[in-house]
């Protein structure tokens, strides 16, 4: 690993992970302010219509229990978006990128092994992704302690969640590192990440919006990240392990291809 | 030590039967060559002819699918890494991070190269590279600039071989004088440049050796001044009187007579043609200088292959006599 260019690719980055950690920040806060003030009114409102209530029902989360919010929280679209510029289009960018840019050339022209770069690339990201993952778990925690829920949470819970969602995201990194190890330009590595995550999403909301494809959701990486049961006491140590398989299997092929590959003069 | 031989240098790059097939493309067809440490090496051929393949198997950006090559005395496969430590290569038409400032972008490839960049200060005030320049972002440099900073950043930590591709291009007449200043000084610290280039001219003031490619084989290895030898002069002559008997001067082709002038070829040496015209009757001679650009040409031209080129002694590598 270089500390030289993890540095570089942290400061590359600097700018926009810093709006982006304080949007998740605020997110997760809102979310457990939102749970606070408004839960009560949507449950009467779910009682009132059955259309509706199927609707409260996102993901694996819902909004009339503070677990069901935090998962909610967790797996809402807006989150998916933010940490995704970094676990899917960073990742996805990190080598194909650079290649089209050309400016891998001039790094690969220093002492630095294939497989070195793109570990530190890897460490580097799912650095960002654990700050990310912990700062929107940081809001949620600001959130219930703001508005006085720390008696309906476990907050000794979060490092477990947090770690849970460095796993599920880290997956998606790897994916998208090894897609970018493959190509040399952009777009088919950005388009395949992008396609993986949304795959996955598409098959866990699909199960919670239709009780008949609810087996769907069984092959979402997403419905390995079970916010509600670790806070119910409930984790599954198997949700852990199928995300770290994941998340190495991709990492293993990316080690192997990458630095056997032809690196042609960039267009 | 008594009792032994002279120890000699190992070449800076070897290469043997160095192949390279993109599917059913070869870029590259069994190129042998040998470039001596401490000499100023061109490699030249148009575009598509294999330089780039050559230069990128070489720092292991490419793998090779037959033949072996040596970078300094390591393996290119397998000993990459070291290679790259005791290299410095400037990329055809470099791209750094526009978002950098040019001293962040030269001290950011110095710390990954691992190495301090003892001749940065040097190569800056030669390429004439102010600190006010080196403050501004990349993305704000013209060409020449960029180029500037590529050769810069190559040099800068004064590297045992120089791969560099292209390097004058886009730098204006004065630069490109400093920078041939700088090849000359770096050949006398005993260091050993390897450039491919278009611009012939400079092949022809700054090298010591050329080798010449065209579709992946191997053309020409020879001195420039071998190249030049074989090159054909065009010779424009004007007399008075009765036109000079040159029937017998070796090496004198296409002679065209009309009145009192005639033009020809001459290949080879000029004595025996000077000395056959040297009379009182002689009122104009033109023989045009030898370029380096005419001999390129020539390989070119007349679709000479590599097995009429330096390689008839049917040796394994180039031959390096003049034909």
């Amino acid at each position: 690993m270089s500390g030289v260019l993890l540095v570089r690719v942290w400061r590359f980055a600097s700018t926009r992970l810093v709006i982006v950690t304080l949007a998740i920040l605020v997110w997760g806060w809102l979310l457990l302010f939102f749970y606070s003030q408004f839960s009560e009114a949507i449950r009467q409102l779910a009682v009132q219509s059955p259309i509706f209530k199927q609707f409260t029902n996102f993901g694996s989360g819902n909004l009339f229990t503070i677990s069901g919010a935090i998962t909610l929280g967790t797996q809402h679209p807006l989150v998916i978006a933010l940490i995704g510029i970094f676990a899917v289009g960073g990742a996805a960018l990190a080598i194909a990128g650079e290649r089209q840019a050309g400016t891998l050339e001039v790094l690969l022209a220093r002492p630095l092994p294939r497989r070195s770069y793109l570990l530190t690339q890897l460490i580097a990201i799912l650095a960002m992704v654990a700050l990310l993952v912990g700062a929107l778990l940081s809001g949620m925690a600001i959130g219930a302690v703001t508005q006085g829920l720390t008696g309906e949470l476990d907050l000794a819970r979060f490092p477990l969640m947090w770690l849970n969602g460095l796993l599920l995201w880290g997956a998606f990194t790897s994916f998208s590192l090894a897609v970018s190890a493959s190509f040399d330009r952009p777009g088919p590595a950005i388009v395949l990440s992008l396609a993986f995550l949304l795959v996955n999403y598409f098959l866990e909301i699909l199960g919670s919006f239709w009780t008949d494809a609810k087996w769907t959701q069984e092959y979402s990486l997403f419905h390995h990240f079970q916010s509600g049961e670790i806070l119910a006491g409930k984790a599954d140590l198997l949700d852990f392990m199928l995300l770290g398989v994941v998340l190495l299997v991709p990492l293993a092929y990316a080690l192997w291809i990458f630095p056997r590959r032809d690196l042609a003069a960039p267009a | 030590m008594e009792g032994e031989g002279p120890v000699s240098t190992p070449p800076a790059i070897q290469t043997e039967g160095l192949t390279k097939h993109y599917g059913s493309v070869r870029a590259l067809n069994a190129l042998s060559i040998e470039v001596r440490t401490g000499e100023i090496f061109g490699f030249l051929g148009p575009n598509g002819a294999g330089k780039s393949t050559t230069i990128r198997t070489l720092l292991g950006y490419l793998h090779a699918t037959s033949g072996r090559a040596r970078v300094l005395g390591l393996d290119v496969e397998r000993e990459s890494v070291e290679i790259r430590r005791k290299t410095g290569y400037l990329p055809g038409g470099i791209a750094l991070y526009g978002s950098l400032s040019g001293a962040d972008a030269l001290e950011y490839l110095a710390e990954l190269q691992g190495q301090p960049a003892t001749r940065r200060e040097e190569l800056c005030e030669r390429l004439q590279l102010s600190t006010s320049d080196l403050r501004r972002r990349i993305r704000d440099y013209s060409r020449g600039m960029r180029q500037k900073l590529g050769v810069i950043q190559a040099l800068q930590h004064d590297p045992e071989l120089a791969i560099l591709d292209e390097p004058t291009e886009g730098l204006d007449p004065l630069m490109q004088h400093a920078f041939y200043g700088i090849l000359e000084d770096m050949r006398a610290a005993g260091r050993t440049i390897f450039f491919s280039s278009h611009v012939l001219p400079e092949v022809e003031r700054v090298c010591d050796r050329v080798a010449i490619i065209r579709a992946g084989e191997l053309m020409a290895l020879q001195t420039v001044d071998e190249l030049l030898a074989r090159r054909k002069r065009k010779i424009t002559l004007r007399w008075r009187g009765a036109a000079p008997d040159l029937s017998f001067v070796p090496g004198l082709a296409d002679l065209q007579v009309r009145g009192d002038r005639a033009t020809a070829t001459l290949a080879g040496e000029v004595g025996p043609f000077v000395r056959a015209v040297a009379s009182p009757a002689l009122e104009d001679l033109t023989i045009e200088p030898a370029s380096l650009e005419e001999a390129f040409l020539e390989f070119y031209a007349d679709g000479e292959g590599p097995s009429h080129g330096p390689r008839e002694n049917g040796s394994a590598k180039p031959s390096e006599e003049p034909r």
